[in-house]
């Protein structure tokens, strides 16, 4: 096993200087839980792990009117256990309910879990379907981009040297909205996506149309994948068993997974259907119930 | 009185101890980390030793440099496997992925991993054949070997008048051995030329002479020690080539080296359960008893054999008219080992899938088809009809049989998921094995037992501490158990479910024996009749009145106190052998995903005198777990293409998690008629059943078979989509 340095800094500025010096061998560490095994394994030989946990921003949660705030190394139960939350951005706890068990539940963090961009990470169809915006921290500064655009493929995303994530924003929840994600998995817990659907859907006063509708897919490409089609079929629609089918039937058109062990193309593209139907009725419940 | 003194065991209901729900001795060591397993061993100065295997399915060995390994500051030393030694006669030709090529010790593990990686490797890649299932593409490639047919009877004539014909084909995948503690050893050499070795073996007193024979060293010079074991189920009987590895590195090195296998060559490397298929046509007359049984299967258990033999098929029944052929697949996949009831668990699937699908076509409930064929149940003691009989009836209240079934594919309910009841019924030996062990009471009352057995996580301490315990009148907090060492008298491997038997009925004869010496003692000092004599609640009594203490007893010993050999087995009723067992299984099937969920599970199971009902359960509940396992999602998967093991880590090698384990019931069936048949032995047999119980209740759900277990979501999915007239 390679050695490695370890640096804790306690200032984002501080960070993007030792990620920045390090010529793409220094690596941050949220809770580690990808990061260590990859080291272990040999995925990853950085020279230098920054722990970025001992920054104040990078821990924070921010709630409020104008929308949620998550510092990047946040672990997952802290989200879950929060109620407000929970109730706003279902799609999100649901994620991070079912990532791991408890133990790295306790460790893991939304913010690695986007930025290890594997395609079947459980928390990044969901922040697509909430419209989240990735507030980057690099040597030029601080930008901001679309979650949408921010994974480019397996273990690929747009951060450049020196770069890290340092939260995620989401907007306030609309009125008669309502999220929801689900992953198929063969067994019942603990256990890698073959298929992962996040869903947020705002319907009218009534509850009987779509307004506005987000769709995300996980697992079915080499990267998460926002299905537009899918939303579509869905928009100023009423909300009906066939226009749900319909946005199913789209979402399985846009899947294009590969052949492996965990299943064929043919059977995740079913799944893909079936998931996403299921899905959009979830969030419709749970838009309906506020 | 000398005469009545016979080896037996108590009236049932004065036992305090036998029967009775009691924890482990040893639980507390287990659950706090105070155990100590073979992985936990590290002596001073220990040195970590890894593996690098071949993961070509079929290759020439080349090249191998390891001298880049032995550079690597802090590597100590560098084996050479057979396979890897080029310099041996017809070497270097490697038949499976996994294959053991160099082991690097080193002193810390990622040092020894460093070293793994410098070695270099080169291969000239072979033509190789994973596919177990495809018969004829093996065929073509010249992979099989006819391993057997024999029929009796009149099969063409009885399928031609049977008033229901069913054809069928069924399967079940290789699954590999999963311990939780992977097999290696902790190997020291001592003062003397001696070999200490701590193993992680179900053989402790058959191993010296495997490790001596290739050391070049006396059997009488290697110690084996097995205190903690994390299971075996019938894959560590051997020293092993990693074990000789680790002997020779430390000798070379003079320090103690550890060799345990990494997940993946414990996955590819440690024996499989062979694969089974069956192309099978049944026939049955119009209350659908059988009476007739053609079939042909075939199956791999690697590239030396070892697949399903052309015995045991059908399963626990046995038809008037009926034929059996057998084929083997020489594939290029790892070996196979003796797992947990070979290979009742495949014979299982391959004969009672087909009967429910007999049953299914006949439009028949699948439980009354069992039934009216108990009475050809084959072979066995006479008493399993009635005893089946029985187990089915308890079974059927347990899960609520009568009031849930409905037939094959008419579940009322109108959503997505449906629900399906299934059963299977299985058979075991379980007679008790070879043991020796000695009984030692100090004269201050104190009882010691020594057997070179082992606890491989069944309760066999706790078995011998209640037996002793039980025939002494003591309570458990006085007996000590010494097991896991060959420096104790010799006992058998345990595999085969032959160490209760053989443990309880070795110290019963030991114990019984010191207790009449003891009976003599007390009653020659006290003027008592021997022959009134009982030992109870610690003390020595005659009939109601006590006559002295067990301690007070003891004192009449002398200073040596004394010390009984017990052996067995004889034939003098302690133990037997011959068990059934029926489970039944309640399962929902999502018919839009394949998700398959256990709602309720049932097991019921004889296995004659219990001596402890809590670790008889659970071994149950164990075997049902590893059931769901292999019934649902534990598989090997082998590439088509490149040949390799490509599940062979944690991650995908798919064992349940808990919450796909739904609720187990037990249910141990011991009438006194089964008490009266002495100890046997039941780790394997409730193991068999689940793999055909649950492919049953799924096809009740569904209305259509899957024909391969493990019921992966994508296989069902796929055999719905057949059953519609759509691509498998
Ligand atoms: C037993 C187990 C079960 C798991 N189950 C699941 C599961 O069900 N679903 C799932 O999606 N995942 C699962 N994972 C994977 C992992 O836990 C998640 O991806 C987790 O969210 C990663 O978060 P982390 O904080 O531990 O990230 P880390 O391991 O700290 O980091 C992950 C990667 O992102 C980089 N990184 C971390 N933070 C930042 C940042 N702020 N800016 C830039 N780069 C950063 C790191 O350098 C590293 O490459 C599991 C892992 C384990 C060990």
């Amino acid at each position: 096993m390679r050695d490695f340095d370890y640096a804790a800094p306690t200032t984002v500025a501080e960070a993007v200087q030792l990620l920045q010096s390090h010529n793409g061998a220094a690596r941050p560490m949220a809770g580690g839980t990808d990061l260590i095994d990859q080291v272990r394994v040999g995925r990853l030989t950085p020279d230098l792990v920054v722990d970025i946990k001992k920054i104040p921003e990078l821990t924070a949660i921010d709630f409020s009117t104008t929308g949620l705030r998550i510092g990047a190394a946040v672990p997952c139960y802290r989200l879950y256990h929060d109620a407000q939350i929970t109730a706003a951005y279902s799609a999100l706890t649901d994620s991070a309910t079912i990532i791991g068990g408890i133990q790295i539940q306790s460790r893991a963090s939304v913010g690695g879990n986007l930025c290890n961009s594997g395609p079947a990470a459980d928390s990044t169809p969901s922040l697509i379907a909430l419209g989240a915006i990735v507030v980057i921290a690099g040597p030029k500064g601080t930008r901001e981009v679309s979650v949408d655009t921010f994974c480019t493929g397996p273990g690929k995303n747009i951060l450049e040297r020196g770069e890290f994530v340092v939260e995620i924003k989401l907007p306030a929840r609309a009125a008669h909205s309502g999220s929801a994600y689900q992953r198929f998995i063969p067994r019942n817990e603990m256990d890698i996506a073959v298929v992962g659907v996040g869903v947020s859907v705002t319907l009218d006063a009534a509850g009987q149309n779509f307004v506005a509708a987000k769709i995300a897919l996980g697992a079915v490409a080499a990267k998460p994948l926002v299905a537009d089609a899918a939303a579509k079929a869905l928009i100023g629609q009423a909300v009906s068993e066939a226009t749900i089918q319909k946005a199913a039937e789209a979402a399985r058109a846009i899947a294009t997974p590969i052949d492996d062990m965990r299943g064929t193309i043919e059977f995740r593209k079913h799944v893909t259907g079936v998931l996403t139907a299921r899905v959009i009725q979830q969030a419709v419940e749970r838009a309906r119930a506020t | 009185m000398a005469e009545e003194r016979k080896f037996g065991w108590g009236p049932r209901k004065d036992n305090v101890l036998i029967g009775k729900s009691i924890q482990r001795i040893d639980g507390f060591e287990k659950v706090s980390g105070k155990a100590q397993y073979t992985a936990d061993i590290n002596t001073p100065g220990t040195l970590y030793a890894k593996l690098l295997t071949c993961t070509h399915a079929h290759a020439k060995l080349k090249k191998l440099d390891v001298e880049p390994a032995k550079k690597i500051p802090g590597v100590r030393a560098v084996y050479i496997f057979p396979a890897g030694d080029l310099k041996a006669e017809g070497a270097g030709e490697i038949f499976w992925d996994g294959t053991l090529i160099a082991a690097v010790a080193a002193d810390r593990p990622e040092i020894a991993e460093d070293g793994v990686k410098a070695i270099i490797a080169e291969y000239e890649v072979l033509d190789h054949i994973v596919d177990e299932e495809d018969l004829k593409a093996a065929e073509a490639k010249g992979a099989t070997k006819a391993v057997g047919k024999n029929a009796k009877g009149k099969v063409e004539d009885a399928l031609k008048t049977a008033k229901h014909v069913h054809k069928g084909y069924y399967g079940v995948h290789t699954i590999s051995h999963m311990c939780l503690e992977p097999h290696g050893t902790h190997c020291e050499w001592k003062a003397d030329e001696v070999l200490d070795i701590h193993a992680s073996t179900q053989n402790v007193s058959g191993l010296a002479g495997q490790f001596a024979g290739p050391l070049g060293i006396d059997a009488a010079k290697v110690l084996v020690t097995a205190n903690f074991e994390g299971g075996g189920f019938g894959s560590k009987f051997a020293a092993d080539e990693w074990g000789i590895a680790a002997a020779k590195m430390a000798k070379e090195t003079g320090k103690p080296v550890k060799l345990m296998l990494d997940r993946a060559t414990e996955l590819k490397a440690a024996g499989t359960r062979p694969s089974g298929y069956i192309d099978v046509t049944l026939g049955a007359d119009e209350t659908g008893k059988i009476v007739a049984w053609d079939s042909h299967h075939w199956g791999s258990g690697g590239i030396s054999g070892g697949s399903i033999p052309v015995g045991g098929i059908p399963y626990v029944f046995d038809f008037e008219n009926r034929s059996r052929t057998a084929t083997q697949l020489n594939c290029n996949v790892g070996p196979t080992r003796a797992w947990r009831a070979p290979p009742h668990p495949q014979l299982c699937i391959l004969t009672h899938c087909a009967i429910d699908d007999l049953a299914m076509k006949m439009g028949k409930d699948s439980y009354d088809v069992f039934l009216t064929n108990l009475e050809q149940t084959a072979g066995t003691a006479a008493h399993l009809p009635e005893t089946y009989k029985a187990e089915m009836e308890i079974a059927a209240k347990l899960i609520g049989w009568k009031e849930k079934w409905h037939p094959h594919g008419k579940d009322a309910g109108k959503g997505a998921v449906k629900r399906g009841l299934g059963m299977a019924l299985h058979t075991w030996g379980g007679g008790a094995g070879g043991c020796a062990c000695n009984v030692k009471i100090h004269a201050d009352g104190s009882v010691e037992s020594f057997v070179g057995s082992q606890d491989i996580g069944t309760g066999t301490r706790t078995v011998i501490a209640i037996t002793l315990a039980e025939t002494f009148g003591l309570p458990l907090t006085a007996i000590k158990v010494n097991l896991g060492s060959n420096q104790y008298p010799a006992s058998a491997a345990s595999g085969g479910s032959i160490t209760v038997g053989g443990v309880s009925g070795a110290h019963r004869r030991a114990a019984q024996t010191a207790l009449w010496k003891i009976f003599d003692l007390v009653a020659a000092k006290y003027k008592v009749d021997a022959g009134t004599l009982a030992a109870k609640e610690g003390s020595i009594v005659s009939g109601d009145k006590k006559v002295c203490t067990w301690k007070q007893a003891s004192m009449l010993l002398g200073p040596m106190g004394l010390e009984t050999k017990g052996e067995g087995p004889a034939e003098d009723g302690l133990t037997s052998s011959r068990v059934g067992g029926v489970q039944m299984a309640d399962v929902s099937v999502d018919s839009e995903t394949g998700i398959v969920r256990i709602n309720k599970y049932v097991a019921v199971q004889d296995c004659g005198l219990i001596i402890d009902e809590l670790t008889a359960k659970s071994q149950i509940y164990g075997a049902v777990i590893m059931g769901i396992a292999y019934a649902l999602s534990e598989e090997r998967v082998m590439d088509k293409k490149t040949g390799r093991y490509i599940n062979a880590d944690l991650q995908n090698y798919k064992l349940p998690r808990i919450g796909d384990i739904g609720e187990i019931v037990v249910n141990i069936y011991q009438p006194d008629s089964e008490y009266s048949r002495g100890v046997i032995g039941l780790g394997e047999p409730p193991v068999i059943s689940p793999g055909a119980a649950i492919s049953n209740a799924v096809a009740n759900a569904l209305g259509v078979r899957v024909p391969v277990v493990p019921l992966t979501p994508q296989r069902v999915l796929a055999a719905l989509s057949k059953s519609k007239g759509g691509a498998a």
